[in-house]
């Protein structure tokens, strides 16, 4: 534990000296295996409160909307919960989670300004703040430094526009050596929406706003990637952590995926690996990105809000940490020291700036569903580019209510 | 004690005691969940109300939302494919092995017992399994196919819409020929010998004696086997998951696996009850032709 964490988690203390005398239990429960963030975050918090009792419970990531649903339907929900980002508007909007805004205006620890602001986006629903980020991530472009070089590229200058991603893609493509020029992931889950929005968002759409030219141009450019053999056509069905594995292996020049690569990356792959900002989609353009990772939120029904309340704070006051540590990107403005992996961290510090929210919108699991539908009925051929987008819309519309 | 505990036995209250504990199990197990399930068929149902009966009521919208939905013919159509095919394959092969297994040669007795390998394998491993071999790029089937000169190119089982259902087929029918096999073991070695001696005598060759003594004779066990194996099917669950999520763009997609997706995904689960309802009316209709056709036989 770092001097800071030591100082925060005492702050916590004497901002709260009558909490330190009862012994407290708090029901925590998280996507993480033990080890990882919560069950390390939650050692140290009871090493520094010896008057807390935390009870780490791991959930399966696919499971936790159902599960959190069906604990709150029976009155067997935890006091502390992680939850994707999209998600918290969909408990909010219930009023299943606790408005944090009274807990952060007199918090020491918490600034509201110091939170980025997709970040702030994703726990802000109808005025009201549903939790705090416990760290971010995003998506850029990597790139096999080595195989520029062989296919005549500059490693120095990686494609940065739509145009320039397709040239260079095309000319790294060498189905001789099994080698694919892109590998991204347009898989029929939430992920195929998170690689698709920033996309989307390049040329001025979002979510609610999806039967554009710009996202007629951005699916036929996919359906290209996948039609002439520049991606595989497996991309459909393959997440990204999967896809990336293609390009560690060797099989694929460039990848978009995030910053949760690294680590196997930099074990598996025998190559330079480099990290670039997603291409725009011409000289000039908004930029975008995904935003990915969760917040940690209180159950409106909790009875030790205040004694939640400040594990949370304990969990942001250690943002710096999360990237070192734990491997995501702080959601927040906040220093990091000596970053592992500095020219990678650079990159996604650099991206986060862009990386919009998804949503918020109460409905978000109907609305990204439609969105799928339209990526895989594209790039299957089973409609073009402008019936799956349009077709999509009238489905968000309906959902939105419009 | 032994006369007062007999006399409990052949009391009457003895019987209903066996009828209420049996009834009550099937209320509570299986007519219960029917019932909620229909019942929710008929509202408007969240992850949020769940737990409550009191949910806006609306009637068959629901039935009419999922019939109406631009992809239900596609997955009904799906469907019939998938339990046609993988019956009509697991049946046709699941015979061919119990007719070999039922020759006579050394080791075909526990031979017979490994191919129940498979069948006892969890779905969820099956398909992790399927996945390796069906695998575009890194594929064991399709590096086969192409050292064997049958195919040029790769084939991308699992993400081309063409080949998607077709691939669950493959392993649905590896799965469930183990099972066929056993059951039709089972009716073959009931057929007398001496029926196929006399025969045999006659002058009946191998086809016409499979034509007119296996067939006839086999005919309860391959009804037991084709209506379990469409239940079995429209039970398929497992595999969908784990190869091809119903993808891509509901290719691959069944009603079985719509009705969890619009359940557990979109948190329609008025719609997903609607449709889980009309499957169960399917599978009611398949066993009830069944119990139909195997009713006069036990008459006779």
């Amino acid at each position: 534990m770092t001097i800071k964490a030591m100082l925060a988690g005492s702050a916590v203390i004497l901002a709260t000296p009558a909490l330190a005398q009862e012994q407290v239990t708090l029901d925590l429960w998280t996507i993480d295996d033990p080890g990882e963030y919560h069950y390390v975050m939650a050692e140290e918090y009871m090493a520094a409160n010896p008057n807390v009792t935390i009870n780490v419970r791991t959930v399966q990531f696919e499971d936790m909307v159902n599960d959190l649903a069906r604990s709150i339907a029976t009155g067997d929900a935890p006091d502390i919960t992680y939850i994707d980002n999209p998600e918290v508007a969909l408990f909010a909007s219930r009023g299943m989670l606790l408005d944090l805004t009274p807990y952060i205006e007199a918090s020491e620890v918490v600034k509201v300004e110091d939170i980025y602001p997709g970040p702030l986006a994703s726990v802000t629903y109808e005025g009201g703040i549903y939790g705090l980020p416990r760290g971010a991530n995003t998506i850029a472009l990597y790139y096999n430094a080595d195989k520029f070089r062989e296919a005549g590229l500059n490693p120095d200058d990686p494609p940065a526009t739509w145009d320039e991603l397709y040239e260079t893609a095309k000319a790294l493509t060498d189905p001789e050596s099994n080698v694919y020029g892109l590998a991204f992931s347009a898989v029929g889950t939430e992920e195929g929406t998170f690689q698709f929005l920033p996309w989307l968002q390049m040329t001025g759409g979002d979510y609610n706003n999806i039967n554009t030219e710009g996202a007629a141009r951005a699916l036929n450019l996919w359906k290209q990637f996948i039609d002439e053999g520049i991606a595989s056509p497996d991309t459909l069905i393959r997440s990204q952590w999967d896809s990336t594995g293609t390009f560690n292996a060797g099989n694929a020049a460039m990848a978009i995926s995030g910053p949760w690569e690294i680590p196997r990356m930099s074990e598996e792959a025998q190559f330079e690996w480099r990290v670039a900002l997603l291409p725009v989609p011409e000289d000039g353009a908004e930029r975008a990105s995904a935003l990915g990772e969760g917040d940690n939120v209180i159950l409106a029904n909790t009875d030790t809000p205040d004694e939640a309340f400040a594990f949370l704070e304990f969990l942001y006051g250690d943002m710096d940490r999360v990237w070192n540590d734990f491997g995501y990107l702080p959601a927040s403005a906040v220093e990091v020291t000596d970053p592992k992996y500095p020219e990678a961290y650079a990159v996604f510090e650099e991206s986060m700036k862009y990386a919009r929210n998804r949503g918020p919108e109460s409905d978000w699991p109907q609305v990204s569903g439609a969105i799928q539908t339209a990526i895989q009925s594209t790039l299957t051929g089973q409609a073009t580019a402008e019936e799956a987008l349009a077709e999509a819309q009238a489905e968000i519309d309906d959902v939105l209510g419009n | 004690m032994t006369s007062s505990r007999s006399s409990f036995r052949d009391g009457r209250g003895f019987d209903r005691l066996l009828v209420g504990l049996t009834l009550g199990f099937l209320l509570v197990f299986s007519a219960f969940p029917l019932v909620y399930n229909l019942i929710m068929s008929f509202q408007e149902v969240d992850l949020f109300t769940l737990g409550s009966f009191d949910r806006p009521w609306v009637g068959l919208e629901n039935y009419a939302d999922v019939t109406g939905h631009r992809v239900f013919g596609l997955i009904a159509t799906n469907t019939a494919i998938f339990v046609a095919v993988s019956v009509a394959a697991q049946l046709v092969i699941g015979f061919a092995l119990a007719l070999f297994f039922q020759q006579s040669f050394p080791g075909a007795t526990w031979l017979r017992g490994l191919f129940l390998a498979g069948w006892i394998m969890p779905g969820l491993v099956v398909g992790a399994v399927w996945s390796f071999i069906l695998s575009g790029d890194f594929g064991v089937l399709n590096w086969g196919l192409m050292t064997l000169g049958i195919t040029d190119g790769r084939v991308f089982w699992l993400s081309s819409p063409d080949t998607a259902l077709y691939a669950v087929i493959i392993a649905n029918v590896w799965l469930g020929v183990p099972f066929n096999m056993i059951l039709l073991s089972v009716g073959l070695s009931a057929i007398p010998e001496d029926v196929y001696e006399a025969a045999e005598l006659d002058g009946a060759g191998r086809v016409r004696r499979f034509l007119t003594i296996t067939l006839p004779l086999m005919r309860a066990q391959i009804g037991a086997v084709l209506s379990l194996g469409i239940i079995f099917t429209l039970q398929q669950f497992d595999l969908f998951a784990a190869l091809t999520q119903g993808g891509p763009a509901n290719g691959s997609n069944v009603l079985q696996y719509w009705s969890w997706e619009l359940s557990f995904t979109d948190y329609r689960i008025g719609q997903g009850s609607a449709v889980s309802v009309l499957m169960i009316l399917l599978v009611v209709l398949v066993a009830v032709v069944y119990v139909r056709s195997t009713r006069h036989e036990h008459v006779a």
